[in-house]
């Protein structure tokens, strides 16, 4: 009985390793939290948008969101947003409509997970990015976004001038 | 040899007897650039044809908080009566089914709990003691049943319920979860198929495998449940360490032939190119066979969202989406041709310049297709459309 108990634990472990979910450490939280923390803050959103037992999700969570400098710039500089692709939980858009995290998906016409979207504090999408990110694309990213070149700018003519 | 050329003409009829439609109709009477109608429910339920009536369900917030709405018009009639509210509380998702001479039971959630009832004239009857969702609802004869995501400590699980018709009246006979032992983690989702030998078959989204897969289950009597299947025979996995296999949402389910059930769902097993229509069929030994991809190539590498399927018991069988090949989201069709489905075809009134998604529909007694869709626009409002299609 011991035995099994021990193996169960062990199997809980193993299944508890491989959720794709938001990078540890990192304060993320529901989308209607980020939208309304951003309006108080004035902080630019960053939208992950990540599938429950996505591998490349897990790989750039294991990969880019584990170096401790991006995490201290994301941290510290956006209000961090986790949607799960597939949930029917629900969220408000800025718009006052409310629709469920998957339709989100839908409205974003998204193909890929994970799928990285920035917004400004009111919740308008500046850009979004699909796929595994190296560290230096979120810190492009970044610059991007707070230095307010999208304003001016597409994201491909910033990252070709400052090639 | 004559034989054989009338089974061949009969088999390819579908190829040759397009879908005529009738002009389309604007199903709700309040639009505007804050009000927000949606169609989605478990099992794609949005519409519904008792006798010459057309019913059709949704939820929005003209009054300031999400409330749903059953709007019905006479099959000849060019126009819809004006909706009736169904709920006092924010209400969401809800679905309906026809009954017989104009009647129809419609469910939603409401303030947490699910609730069924007859309309029109009916009260309203809490299917669920405890926080529920997502519910559905399958009628064939008078078997009539229903599914809901229901809280069961940490997760959500599916139960089913047989409901009792009184009259106007309903009342639950019976409501167990598919499986006695609490989930593992979440479900959700279901939807409901009554094949012609009454059994019951439910499918569901599952996350017990750490990623999102369709299980599927049946009942001979609609108490005791097979041990849950996969509906997917694509078993992914980890890939190299990562991860824990590709995701499947969404599953629909329609009673189908004299004995079939077919089931339709959103894949993302090709995980660069958003999710994929996919099918299965149980033409009557309640287990279903392989996979079968419903778009074809010119919806490759493009997603596709809010997939269901529809038949009826003549075998005709329509699976219906929305994607954006064309450029903005458009309507698209596709029916069984025997042997795989048939090219993928726009809904006429559904297809164009614009964002037109999110389809539901029905098959009638007559065969005719019945398709309500949304058909947004962020200026004038989002208007709920319908079109009826025959063969001619």
């Amino acid at each position: 009985m011991k035995l099994i108990k021990i193996m169960l634990a062990a199997s809980c472990l193993w299944a508890g390793t491989v959720l794709a979910d938001p990078p540890k450490g990192y304060p993320f939280v529901n989308f209607d939290a980020g939208l309304k923390a951003a309006k108080a803050s004035g902080k630019p959103i960053f939208v992950y948008f990540g599938r429950y037992g996505c591998a490349w999700c897990d790989h750039t969570n294991k990969q880019t969101f584990s170096d401790a400098g991006l995490k201290k710039l994301y941290s510290d500089h956006y209000a961090l947003v986790y949607v799960d692709a597939e949930s029917g939980k629900r969220l408000t858009l800025p718009s006052g409509e409310r629709i469920t995290e998957a339709e989100l998906g839908a409205r974003l016409q998204a193909f890929a997970t994970p799928l990285f979207v920035y917004m400004t504090p009111q919740g308008e999408k500046i850009f979004q990015a699909p796929g595994f990110k190296t560290v230096k694309d979120f810190q492009d990213y970044d610059r991007y976004v707070r230095g307010g070149h999208y304003k001016q700018k597409t994201l491909l003519e910033f990252l070709g001038e400052k090639s | 040899m004559r034989a054989a050329a009338l089974l061949l003409a009969v088999l390819a009829w579908p190829a040759h007897a397009a879908w005529t439609w009738d002009e389309a109709l604007t199903v709700n009477s309040v639009q505007g650039a804050a009000i927000f109608p949606h169609i989605e429910s478990a099992n794609r339920q949005g519409v519904g044809v008792s006798g010459d009536t057309v019913g059709v369900v949704w939820e929005d917030n003209r009054d300031g908080s999400p409330q749903c709405y059953l709007a019905t018009k006479p099959a000849a009639a060019a126009a819809f009566q004006p909706e009736v509210k169904l709920s006092t509380g924010e209400c969401y998702e809800p679905v309906v089914v026809a009954l017989d001479a104009g009647r129809f039971v419609a469910a939603w959630e409401e303030a947490g709990k699910v609730h069924a009832q007859v309309l029109p004239g009916g009260q309203r009857l809490q299917l669920s003691n405890t926080e529920a969702a997502q519910v559905t609802l399958a009628l064939r004869g008078d078997a009539l049943y229903a599914a809901w995501a229901e809280q069961a400590g940490r997760f959500r699980r599916i139960v089913v319920a047989r409901l009792a018709l009184t009259g106007d009246t309903l009342s639950v006979t019976s409501a167990q979860p598919v499986e006695a032992a609490m989930p593992a983690d979440e479900q959700g989702w279901p939807a409901l198929a009554v094949a012609g030998d009454g059994s019951v078959t439910v499918a569901w989204e599952d996350r017990r495998h750490r990623h999102t897969v369709p299980m599927t289950s049946h009942s001979r009597d609609g108490k005791s449940f097979a041990p849950p299947a996969r509906l997917t025979d694509h078993k992914s996995g980890r890939v190299d360490g990562l991860g824990a296999g590709t995701g499947a949402m969404r599953p629909t389910l329609t009673a189908w032939g004299e004995q079939g059930i077919a089931a339709v769902w959103l894949d993302k097993r090709d995980f660069l190119s958003g999710y994929d229509v996919f099918a299965a069929l149980d033409t009557g030994t309640r287990r279903f066979g392989k996979n079968i991809r419903v778009q074809d190539n010119f919806g490759d590498n493009m997603a596709q969202w809010h997939a269901l399927v529809v038949g009826d018991a003549s075998g005709k069988l329509v699976a219906l989406w929305d994607d954006a090949r064309d450029g903005t989201p458009d309507v698209w069709l596709s029916e069984w041709a025997g042997e795989a489905f048939g090219d993928d075809l726009a809904v006429p009134a559904a297809a164009g310049p614009g964002w037109q998604s999110d389809p539901v529909a029905t098959l009638d007694a007559a065969g005719a297709l019945h398709v309500v869709w949304l058909d947004r626009d962020e200026a004038a409002g989002t208007r709920i459309r319908y079109a009826r299609a025959a063969r001619k």
